[in-house]
């Protein structure tokens, strides 16, 4: 057998094989001793990145992708059981995933070491991240369908870790509720795959789909990741899961589950490329998105909302993305963005604890006592922003100019590029609060980074922020191939308007020792921190209408009229008046009666004798 | 129909008119069921020797004694009204009733 598909395969094969490793440990009855979750799980993801670097360099080297199927279990028609495909999308994706990961449970082993169920928490984050690769690497709707459900009851669980406090355990629920709504969009499309093309190898879809009028399913997967990528409508769980540990919110909310719904269209653009009504939803929805969320991470005062705003809003920009029929520059910008939305929530998660647990912005400042953490949270926000030449940079920007274009939404362009300078605003917002002017935090803090399970991990996500842009764009070629040449506006457009977002943010930082303006315009104000009073009414008004549509059949039509007024009562009621029509005859006049009997023996008799 | 024959049928007769027209004592009532009684247990005396039937000679005796049993309930009945409401006259009897 060629050497080269043999090495790819089984490397494939080791990865998967060395992320389970762990979990079967689990299963033995005896209890794991205390540092098995840094032994074992931490060792197994950095063991299985190392193992998943050797097929990407042969996918640099040769261009080789491979697509084998484990085990053909039964000849069930329509998939195959267990069938891996890694094109360059799992191919770059996995070992991106598998250093963040890597980094994040280093990070968690000092973050979560106080904690007695440590072992369970890093169990739950592996399982998430088999669930991630299994998505990822799905080769039929069957196996990408137990990945999505897999990452989204690891996500309830996760965010619920903390199940003591009540705000956690709602935001669990919200996570799996919104999610679910997505679901329905998921299962749609499945089922009318099933029907209309009778089977769900990925494979077999792409080449069946170019007879069918494939609107129907594709709104489904547009649904699916609306719930699953936090799009606007299917929204407020994002920044609700913050509720759960820095770790999770690092993993789960940040690189890996919440592009899930992305990745799925991404896998199956080619289904949508010549569908102008998905194109133009996605691209409409996604505007929308990106400008609603960083509007609405503007105020907010919670270090870890604010990130989450941001994420969505990246989100948001990946789905214009997709919305443009550019699915490679989304996948670029989820690489990219992985390394430093991760970096971020890790230095957020530091500064958290260093300052004892305090996560409102307008209670921190001066960390320059922070020198790592506060540097790379600076190198983060950079990158986040498009700084040219960090790694955001070389995805945002080729997102603005194919934005910029393309015959496309003048609308969406609008927004998007308002949403690229509020972006600016409040990255700049928050270094500029957290680790800039002088301190307002208490002064006996447990200020400490100088252990190297918090240190290297922020190192090596700044390394990857700095240097994944480059070195991703320079290897992978397109394969739609981009406008080079365009006006010198629209070329620097990007850069523009985030420098003027940050000129802005600048100017209204200097007016506050000024007191320009004492009070903040309370309207708009109100609207940015109240998430645009999208959770405030949704949340409601939604249940309470369902709740109450359910009382008035359960009450006026169930028991008032099919019990009371048609059903068995309604008969008893109706027998009820018969009877005291005929008994106001019978008022107990005995008199009556016996002549009334007399009466009807005579006749009787007389009839019989005639 | 032979006299004996119209005798009892109309003295039964009689007593159910009597029964079912009363209108003023309660005692009238009972003293008309025991008339129908009498003419009841006549005619069973009178179906034994007509139809030389010897085994259904025991029959009036039955009637006669559960007519007595039946007379003796409706006295009771006619003392409780006594007790209750005075009298036996039937107007009484509803007189609470709305």
């Amino acid at each position: 057998m060629h050497l080269t598909t043999l090495i790819l395969s089984s490397s494939l094969i080791l990865v998967i094989a060395i992320l389970i490793y762990p979990l079967l440990t689990t299963l033995n009855p005896n209890p794991q001793d205390q540092k098995w979750a840094i032994t074992h799980v931490k060792t197994s993801v950095k063991a299985a990145f190392l193992m998943s670097l050797l097929p990407l360099m042969i996918f640099l080297d040769q261009g080789a992708e491979t697509m084998f199927t484990n085990w053909h279990w039964m000849n069930t028609a329509p998939f195959d059981m267990m069938s891996f495909k890694f094109d360059h999308y799992s191919i770059i994706f996995t070992p991106i995933a598998l250093y963040v990961t890597w980094s994040i449970l280093e990070f968690a082993s000092w973050y979560m070491h106080s904690d007695p169920l440590m072992n369970r928490f890093f169990k739950y984050l592996l399982l998430f991240l088999v669930a991630m690769i299994l998505l990822v690497t799905a080769n039929n709707m069957f196996q990408l369908f137990i990945g999505w459900e897999g990452v989204g009851i690891m996500s309830f669980l996760l965010i619920g870790w903390w199940y003591g406090r009540a705000d956690a355990n709602t935001a669990a629920l919200q996570a799996v509720l919104y999610n679910r709504v997505g679901d329905i969009g998921l299962i749609m499309a499945m089922a009318w795959l099933a029907m209309n093309l009778n089977s769900w190898e990925i494979q077999q879809i792409f080449f069946l789909s170019k007879n069918f009028d494939m609107t129907l399913p594709l709104i489904g997967l547009i649904l699916a990741a609306t719930g699953k990528s936090a799009q606007f409508g299917l929204h407020p769980w994002l920044p609700s899961a913050m509720e759960g540990p820095t770790p999770v919110s690092a993993l789960l909310h940040s690189s890996t589950m919440v592009v899930a719904g992305i990745f799925l269209l991404i896998r199956l653009h080619p289904l949508m490329e010549n569908n102008n009504t998905a194109l133009t939803t996605c691209l409409c929805l996604g505007a929308l998105t990106t400008l609603f969320t960083a509007a609405c991470a503007l105020t907010q005062n919670d270090i870890k909302k604010i990130v989450a705003f941001s994420t969505s809003s990246q989100l948001g920009l990946m789905m214009v993305t997709i919305g443009l029929n550019q699915p490679q520059l989304a996948f670029l910008h989820i690489c990219t963005h992985a390394f430093f939305k991760a970096m971020l929530f890790l230095c957020s998660g530091s500064i958290i604890h260093s300052l004892n647990d305090e996560q409102d912005i307008r209670k921190m400042g001066g960390l320059n006592l922070m020198p790592m953490t506060s540097t790379c949270l600076t190198i983060g926000s950079l990158a986040l922003t498009g700084t040219p030449f960090l790694a955001g940079f070389f995805s945002k920007d080729a997102i603005i100019e194919a934005l910029n274009t393309s015959h496309l939404n003048a609308w969406a362009l609008i927004l998007t590029l308002i949403a690229t300078s509020f972006t600016a605003v409040y990255s700049f917002r928050v270094v500029y609060f957290v680790t800039m002017g002088t301190p307002r935090f208490l002064p006996l803090s447990p200020i400490n980074e100088n252990n190297p399970s918090v240190i290297n991990p922020i190192k090596r996500l700044a390394w990857g922020s700095i240097i994944a842009g480059l070195i991703i764009t320079s290897n992978f070629l397109p394969s739609k191939t981009p406008i080079m040449s365009m006006p010198l506006t629209l070329k620097l457009a990007a850069l523009l308007v985030t420098i003027i977002g940050l000129l802005t943010a600048l100017e209204l930082t200097a007016m506050t020792n000024k007191q320009f303006k004492i009070t903040p315009t309370i309207p708009p104000h109100h609207f940015s921190n109240m998430l645009g009073y999208f959770p405030a009414i949704i949340h409601r008004l939604t249940p309470k209408l369902n709740l109450s549509l359910g009382q008035s059949i359960a009450t006026q039509l169930i028991d008032q009229t099919w019990f009371e007024a048609t059903g068995p009562k309604g008969v008893s009621s109706l027998q009820v008046k018969m009877a005291k029509t005929v008994s106001d005859a019978q008022q107990g006049m005995i008199k009556t009666y016996l002549t009334i009997f007399l009466l009807t023996t005579t006749i009787a008799i007389l009839l019989t004798m005639i | 129909m032979t006299p004996v024959h119209f005798s009892f049928s109309s003295a039964f007769v009689l007593g159910l008119m009597g029964l079912t027209f009363h209108r003023t004592h309660l005692l009238s009532a009972l003293l008309c069921l025991e008339g129908m009684m009498l003419s009841l247990f006549i005619a069973l005396a009178l179906w034994a020797l007509q139809f030389e039937m010897t085994g259904f000679s025991a029959a009036p005796m039955l009637l006669l004694a559960f007519s007595a049993c039946e007379a003796s309930a409706g006295l009771a009945l006619l003392v409780a009204t006594a007790r209750t409401h005075g009298t036996d006259r039937l107007q009484n009897l509803n007189l609470l009733q709305c």
